[in-house]
């Protein structure tokens, strides 16, 4: 389940980035802080789309800064950050970039169950909508709760 | 040729995160519109030894495949959750190949 990925500590709301590179690294640093991933891991992310582009932006608005198990995913992990104001990615099609979802994973396989949560979440605009109302972690998880439970 | 699946590698830098969640948009697509595709999922490592048919990744990594010696086919997704997109991308290619999609 997504929600066994996500916890508040993950969760950040209203916070102020000044570029993409920014964006990813103040998204990831929870995870850092947590123990989810290594700080080179969060390097790795900024690397990747240095050197092969915005490909971390998967949808509208939205990236999912991820990068090779190898480079230090410690835990599985699900963070969201919302930012204050959006951040060019430099994407063609899904800039600016609002909501950032940093991941941290061993292997894929053993965790569809959390990436098929999420990818329904990602593809439903109440989502979005609920979340920008969110007024703090507490009600985020609420959220994915609510509708990982409808899923 | 009536029975034969297509292999289509769906990949990222990473090979997990957004790969996996791109595999499974596909195989929603596949389901829903029955199409002779089979997917499995890797990092761009994978296409060593790649003997599948095509290539599924996020748009940014597709000019880069395109020109790739080892991908025979690269499908560029822009959207990961607009499945109208990913069947376009799909259906296009089977036509390619001479298969007719019925709707």
């Amino acid at each position: 389940m997504l929600s066994d990925l996500v916890s508040e500590e993950l969760i950040q709301l209203d916070v102020e980035a000044t570029n993409w590179e920014d964006g990813v690294r103040k998204s990831a640093q929870p995870l850092v802080d947590a123990g989810k991933v290594t700080p080179a891991y969060v390097d790795d992310i900024v690397k990747g789309v240095n050197e092969l582009g915005p490909y971390i932006v998967i949808t509208e608005h939205v990236a999912l800064p991820h990068a090779r198990p190898e480079q230090g995913a410690l835990e599985p992990a699900v963070g969201i950050t919302v930012l204050r104001e959006p951040v060019e990615f430099g994407s063609k099609d899904n800039d600016p970039v609002k909501f950032l979802f940093p991941l941290s994973a061993k292997d894929s396989d053993g965790h569809i169950a959390a990436l098929q949560s999420l990818v329904e979440l990602l593809s439903d605009p109440e989502f979005f909508t609920r979340l920008e109302a969110a007024h703090s972690p507490k009600d985020v998880m609420g959220l994915i709760h609510d509708m990982e439970g409808s899923l | 040729m009536a029975d034969k699946k297509f292999r289509a590698l769906v990949c990222c830098r990473a090979g997990m995160g957004s790969s996996m969640m791109l595999k499974i948009k596909c195989d929603q697509v596949i389901k829903e519109s029955n199409l002779p595709i089979e997917t499995e999922h890797g990092n761009l490592d994978s296409l060593n030894g790649f003997t599948g048919d095509l290539v599924v990744t996020m748009s940014d990594l597709t000019d880069e495949l395109a020109v790739d010696p080892r991908v025979p086919y690269a499908v560029g997704v822009k959207n990961i959750v607009d499945k109208a997109e990913i069947k376009a991308g799909l259906v296009k290619y089977l036509a390619e190949q001479g298969v007719e999609v019925s709707e």
